[in-house]
């Protein structure tokens, strides 16, 4: 790691603890006063990060695309990006950080554990396809861990209406409608791009590896993943499965991306997808 | 009886089972070492284990992804997929119909969640309304009492598109799988190729095309320029001449591809070129070896009456009596040789580039250092169909997903003695975010928020 990069990075991990007990705090304790000012904490954690970024960048000369630790910098980089993005866009989805900031933290904390020495590009990333392959996979990464977050929020949510005094802090939320289809449209997002990042990758395969598809562990749950989400949508569109069912279903289906992201290289070491990176 | 089958394959619920089934397949294929994508691990387990290696076998599930439970279930996905398409292509002609019966009293008509009274402003009227419609990108048709109007009309289609890729995917698929060439070949700095089938590596023997023939390809290896940095590989350059003179240049990620053959860069390796000498100093033989010893492999030769082990150093040091590489940048390339006659050690040394090692009165010299290079050679016909699917598969998502259709009703109307536009409007997919959606559409249509 460079040396700003350290330190900015164990900034940011601090911040986003601080901020996630906060939001954890406001739920539990029925206090949404504080809701803004932790985004605005948890947004001074994101700058960190971003320097963090800039830092490695500055040390290695490209920007944090494999192995292990790059993967949970930048992926929670976006995720954490698209959560304060649809939180300023509309202050309703601010408290969708009670989920995403968690997913980060044991993100980053996992990937500092693995490789975060600083490495030269190795020579099968230099290419074009790399930027397209990578950035749309980390879009659809970070639409479904929104569709993950607003689906605990909807859940939370619809459990608490039970109630006969409900939590003041669930109020602040988009109702429960508007969060079923939220969830809906984040998987709609997160599909198209895991669609353009797979024909893409594929692509790149290609000219890589010789064939468009190898059956690399890496691609296999990737497609796993993809399937998965189009029959989620498929059961929204044609089947009218909704709200609890939709909730639970995008919270669940979350795994099969972690396990692609994270798990298979874990646990088989012949994936193609390490690219002498690890 | 039949119609009962084809109702359950054409079953969403069947399309379901289909993929669980397909995952599950794909979940053992990670686990078990597959033959034709992990040869050496499937051998050296084959080897360990013969009787659970056997077993396995038998049930294919060591060649999983062709195993004939797989292609079945491929199968019923695609005839599924088929049925699905040939039931939804009338049902999308019907919806992207523009009838006049599509419109309907706004204030009465079913189905649709959004209701909207708006006032119309004096200098606004039916035509107004409409010629806004349009100008937001609604096709709008009318009669005397109301007004259809529908946004992304034409996205039913992408649905068809959308499948459709999955056919050309397949088709392609199939036309390349069956027209494949695959086979690696070793070849060194200055070595020529004329495609001789005999040139290519034998383990593992190369898989001939069903259908055509294997690549036609000539040229020599005028050089390969490997770059390192520290222990990370961050390039190479591998440049080709062919019989009519021109070079092409071979890197990672840019193989050199010529007739539907592509010639990917797999393996690196070094060629030394070693001459024995004897006592009297004559020489007894000499050539290039191809030894794949860059990753700390052991590799060996024979020269002579002997035979050599050899072990490589790209960036040799030799620190407290231990020979190690600093990286593996070919800063200092060495090799460390162990030379054997009739099995038995007679001596050991190191030979750094363009070195010797004299021994019993013998000298092996190192001549020439030339890299060799190993070449996944693939020969597929049928690839612009799959990328044609992929691209048709990305187009259509995006359309379907992100330009789903709008429809609104409307009508004119006094009420209260005020002319008010009436509307109703529904949307694909959201119901919630599409009244958010109407509401600014209308209320920025006629400058006013709606009395709902």
């Amino acid at each position: 790691m460079a040396y700003w990069e350290m330190i900015f990075y164990w900034v940011a991990l601090i911040v986003y603890s601080l901020s996630c007990g906060g939001f954890l705090y406001s739920f539990i304790f029925k206090n949404p006063r504080v809701m803004p000012k932790l985004t605005a904490l948890f947004m001074v954690g994101f700058l960190a990060h971003t320097v963090a970024i800039i830092a490695r960048f500055n040390a290695t000369g490209h920007l944090p695309w494999s192995g292990h630790y790059e993967y949970a910098l930048m992926g929670g980089w976006f995720i954490l990006g698209a959560t304060l993005w649809v939180g300023w866009r509309n202050k309703q989805l601010q408290g969708l950080a009670v989920a995403t900031l968690p997913l980060v933290i044991i993100m980053m904390g996992y990937g500092y554990m693995q490789h975060p020495g600083l490495t030269p590009k190795a020579a099968s990333l230099k290419t074009i396809w790399l930027y397209i392959h990578v950035y749309f996979a980390w879009l659809a990464f970070g639409a479904y861990s929104l569709a993950m977050a607003a689906g605990v929020l909807f859940l939370k949510k619809q459990k608490d209406s039970l109630n006969p005094v409900p939590n003041e802090t669930y109020a602040r939320f988009p109702s429960l409608e508007h969060l079923d289809e939220l969830i809906f449209r984040y998987v709609v997002f997160g599909f198209i791009t895991d669609t353009i990042m797979m024909a893409a990758g594929a692509l790149w395969a290609k000219d890589l590896w010789g064939g468009y598809w190898n059956w690399d562990p890496v691609e296999t749950w990737s497609l796993i993943s993809w399937l998965t989400y189009g029959i989620l949508i498929h059961l929204r569109v044609t089947f009218g499965w909704k709200e609890k069912r939709l909730a639970w279903l995008a919270i669940c289906a979350l795994s099969t991306v972690i396990i692609c992201f994270f798990g298979v290289n874990l646990v088989v070491n012949t994936s193609l997808h390490m690219f002498q990176v690890r | 009886m039949l119609k009962k089958m084809l109702k359950s394959l054409r079953s969403l619920r069947f399309t379901i089972v289909l993929i669980s089934l397909l995952g599950c397949m794909f979940i053992i294929g990670l686990w078990v070492p597959q033959k034709d994508l992990l040869r050496d691990i499937y051998f050296q387990w084959q080897a360990s284990s013969p009787k659970l290696v056997a077993f396995l076998d038998f049930f294919q599930l060591t060649s999983i992804y062709t195993s004939w439970v797989t292609l079945t279930l491929w199968a019923f996905f695609f005839i599924n997929l088929s049925l699905v398409m040939w039931l939804r292509i009338p049902v999308m002609m019907k919806r992207i119909e523009m009838p006049l019966a599509r419109i309907a009293d706004p204030e009465a008509a079913p189905g649709y969640p959004f209701r909207g009274n708006y006032p119309l402003p004096a200098s606004m009227d039916r035509a107004a309304v409409i010629k806004g419609l349009a100008g937001s990108g609604y096709a709008v048709i009318s009669n005397d009492l109301a007004f259809y109007g529908v946004k992304n009309r034409l996205s039913p289609l992408a649905s068809g598109l959308f499948h459709l890729s999955f056919f050309l995917i397949l088709v392609g698929g199939l036309v390349s799988v069956y027209s494949e060439f695959i086979g690696y070949i070793d070849l060194a700095q200055g070595e020529p190729f004329a495609g001789e089938l005999s040139r290519y590596n034998q383990k593992p023997p190369p898989k001939m095309p069903k259908i055509g023939s294997p690549p036609h390809a000539a040229f020599t290896i005028q050089s390969v320029v490997p770059q390192v940095v520290r222990n990370t590989p961050v390039g190479i350059s591998v440049k080709l001449v062919d019989p009519q003179g021109a070079v092409h240049e071979v890197g990672i990620n840019s193989p050199y591809t010529t007739e539907h053959s592509s010639f990917v860069f797999k393996h690196l390796g070094v060629a030394p070129l070693f001459t024995l000498t004897d006592p009297s100093g004559r020489e007894v033989g000499g050539s290039y070896f191809k030894l794949d010893v860059v990753n700390g492999k052991e590799d060996g030769f024979r020269l002579g009456d002997f035979t050599f082990k050899a072990y490589f150093f790209p960036d040799f040091e030799q620190k407290d009596g231990i020979k190690r590489t600093k990286t593996m940048e070919f800063n200092n390339p060495t090799f460390y040789l162990i030379a054997e006659r009739a099995g038995q050690k007679v001596a050991e040394g190191i030979v750094p580039k363009l070195g010797s090692l004299d021994f019993l009165g013998y000298r092996l010299q190192m001549r020439e250092m030339p890299y060799w290079v190993r070449f996944y050679v693939i020969k597929q016909r049928g690839l612009a169909i799959v990328y044609s699917g992929f691209a048709i598969a990305s187009i259509a998502v995006i359309w379907r997903l992100i330009f789903f259709r709008r429809e609104i009703l409307g009508a004119v109307r006094e009420k209260d003695g005020v002319p008010c536009l009436l509307v109703a409007g529904r949307s694909e997919y959201y119901k919630k975010l599409a009244e958010d959606e109407f509401a600014l559409l209308f209320g920025k249509l006629v400058g006013q928020t709606p009395q709902r």
